[in-house]
């Protein structure tokens, strides 16, 4: 890892300033610059959400650039030569590009939005073109994480049940796993071939429930799916919802190693 | 110390490239790996560095395999490619994040091999011409003490001096607990150094021998014309006449036309026994 900061800290210094400026601009020009006085709008939870979730394309850009010496075959033999262990070339880019690269992303969105939220602030006009006084405050609301889990002024957290939160955040994480390993799956084109093969997996899905749609429902008709919904003594969830649950769970347990194994028989 | 026995491999089923290869050599040799384009050579390399895997056989190279890519097995080998590159970072950048890999690392040593090949380093990698940063390769390659080196047409891109200064470093700086193995088709660039010659040809050992044993038997030489002269082995034009094999007699010595030599085992006119 020491190896790896040491010959990439530029690379790593440029994609951090050059997420800090897009991050900025993405927000400022999401922000409002005129407000209306009476009105009830707010840019607050749900307006940073949709920003934050187009800034996470760019961090899985970033995931998706792990294993980049995989690219060719000249500097796929460098890297393989590397006296380390397929374990430690593996974890090294683990940390470095998914734990490293997700909390950086998230300090500097924080950052962002409060700069943001400060220089759209200090000119804010409103109906009368007239710079806004200190009401201006309430119409862009002061950045913190724990605002993405409200809705409607309640914690989403009442809403949702504790297995709601851990298949999102494990789903989110399976996405960025799955980006992560795409070098050692596809050596060129991986973010295209990998936006692809997400693609082809989902209706691979779609088409093995529609095949036992029409073996076990044999009423079923044409492409559609027949899903015979019922609760589970399972603290209520339906048979659906473990369904999407144990994909959001166990993909994850099953990618990590797939990649590992990956690198572990690559060739040149 | 390398072995391979009974090897099999081949990128297309319908064309193997090796089929029940079987190669051993020991340390403390320079082994000059000779074969025409095409013959394997450099896939022979890939296998032993780990690169690819064999399909079929055992390697075992310092009672390591290969493919298994053991961290201990990649510190004690190092191969100089045939194309390379390199991260966007000064040579003393390169070597402080690399040299601590490799645990018989020499910096001293490396230091002396970059005064004579003349290499600063402070000069950024990427600046330096093919034949600079192939130098450095060498250069780093012969200071890390891996007890295999692995060189894949180490002269291509040197200059007529970088060669001959090439062919005396490596001379001075390889110790007898070292395998160095060279791969060339450029064979008059080695016929000095080397120690064995290996020629390999459609995937198969065509001729293997040390070449003090080979100026034993063979005595080569450059004749006006080949009037007179017997049991010619096999013979090439040259300006000055013919050059010429021919058996050696008893304490009659010559050093070695690798070219020449090659030559003769590609068109069969002598066979390894």
């Amino acid at each position: 890892m020491r190896n790896d900061i040491m010959l990439n800290y530029k690379k790593f210094l440029f994609t951090i300033v050059g997420a800090f400026i897009l991050g900025f601009i993405i927000l400022y020009m999401t922000m409002p610059k005129m407000i209306h006085l009476n009105s009830n709008y707010t840019f607050g939870g749900m307006r940073y959400f949709q920003t934050f979730a187009i800034c996470l394309f760019g961090l899985g850009a970033f995931v998706g650039s792990a294993f980049s010496e995989l690219n060719n075959k000249v500097a796929s033999s460098n890297y393989l030569l590397i006296p380390a262990s397929t374990f430690e070339k593996f974890l090294c880019q683990f940390v470095i590009r998914v734990l490293f690269g997700t909390t950086i992303f998230l300090f500097v969105f924080w950052v962002d939005a409060h700069l943001a939220r400060f220089a759209a602030l200090s000119h804010i006009v409103d109906q009368n073109n007239q710079l806004a006084g200190p009401e201006k405050f309430r119409f862009i609301e002061k950045f913190h994480y724990s605002m993405f889990l409200i809705k409607d002024q309640y914690p989403i957290v009442t809403y949702w049940k504790w297995y709601d939160g851990i298949a999102m955040i494990l789903g989110i994480f399976s996405i960025g796993v799955y980006l992560f390993s795409v070098k050692l799956f596809f050596r060129k084109m991986g973010l295209i071939k990998t936006s692809i093969s997400l693609v082809a997996l989902f209706y691979l899905l779609a088409g093995i429930m529609i095949l036992f749609s029409h073996i076990f429902y044999p009423r079923t008709v044409g492409f559609n799916m027949n899903l015979e919904e019922y609760t589970t003594t399972f603290h209520n969830i339906s048979n659906v919802e473990i369904f999407i649950y144990s994909i959001c769970y166990f993909s994850l347990l099953f990618l990590l190693p797939l990649g590992y194994f990956k690198l572990k028989e690559k060739q040149v | 110390m390398i072995k391979i026995k009974n090897l099999s491999f081949y990128y297309k089923k319908k064309s193997p490239l090796f089929n029940d290869f079987s190669l051993e050599v020991e340390s403390g040799r320079i082994v000059g790996l000779l074969g025409k384009n095409g013959a394997g050579k450099s896939t022979l390399l890939n296998l032993i560095a780990g690169l690819i895997q064999p399909k079929q056989g055992n390697i075992n190279v310092n009672k390591f395999a290969p493919f298994e890519r053991n961290p201990n097995f990649l510190g004690d080998i190092y191969m100089v490619p045939e194309e390379f590159s390199f991260p966007h970072v000064s040579i003393d950048c390169y070597v402080k994040a690399f040299s601590p890999l490799y645990p018989a690392f020499d910096k001293e040593k490396l230091e002396q091999i970059f005064e004579e090949f003349e290499l600063d380093k402070n000069s950024h990698l990427n600046k330096l011409s093919h034949g600079q940063r192939k130098k450095f390769l060498i250069s780093f390659a012969l200071a890390s003490n891996c007890k295999v080196l692995v060189l894949d047409e180490p002269t291509n891109g040197l200059d007529i001096p970088s060669k001959s200064q090439f062919r005396k470093i490596l001379v001075s700086s390889v110790t007898d607990e070292q395998l160095v193995l060279i791969s060339t088709h450029q064979v008059k660039d080695i016929d000095t150094i080397i120690d064995k010659v290996v020629v390999i040809n459609n995937g198969t050992i065509i001729y293997q021998e040390n070449t003090d044993e080979i100026s034993q038997k063979l005595y080569f030489d450059v004749v006006p014309s080949l009037a007179g002269v017997e049991n010619v082995l096999h013979q090439e034009k040259c300006p000055l006449g013919h050059k010429v094999i021919v058996p050696s007699t008893k304490g009659n010595e010559s050093s070695i036309d690798m070219e020449l030599l090659f030559n003769a085992i590609i068109n069969k006119s002598i066979k390894a026994e």
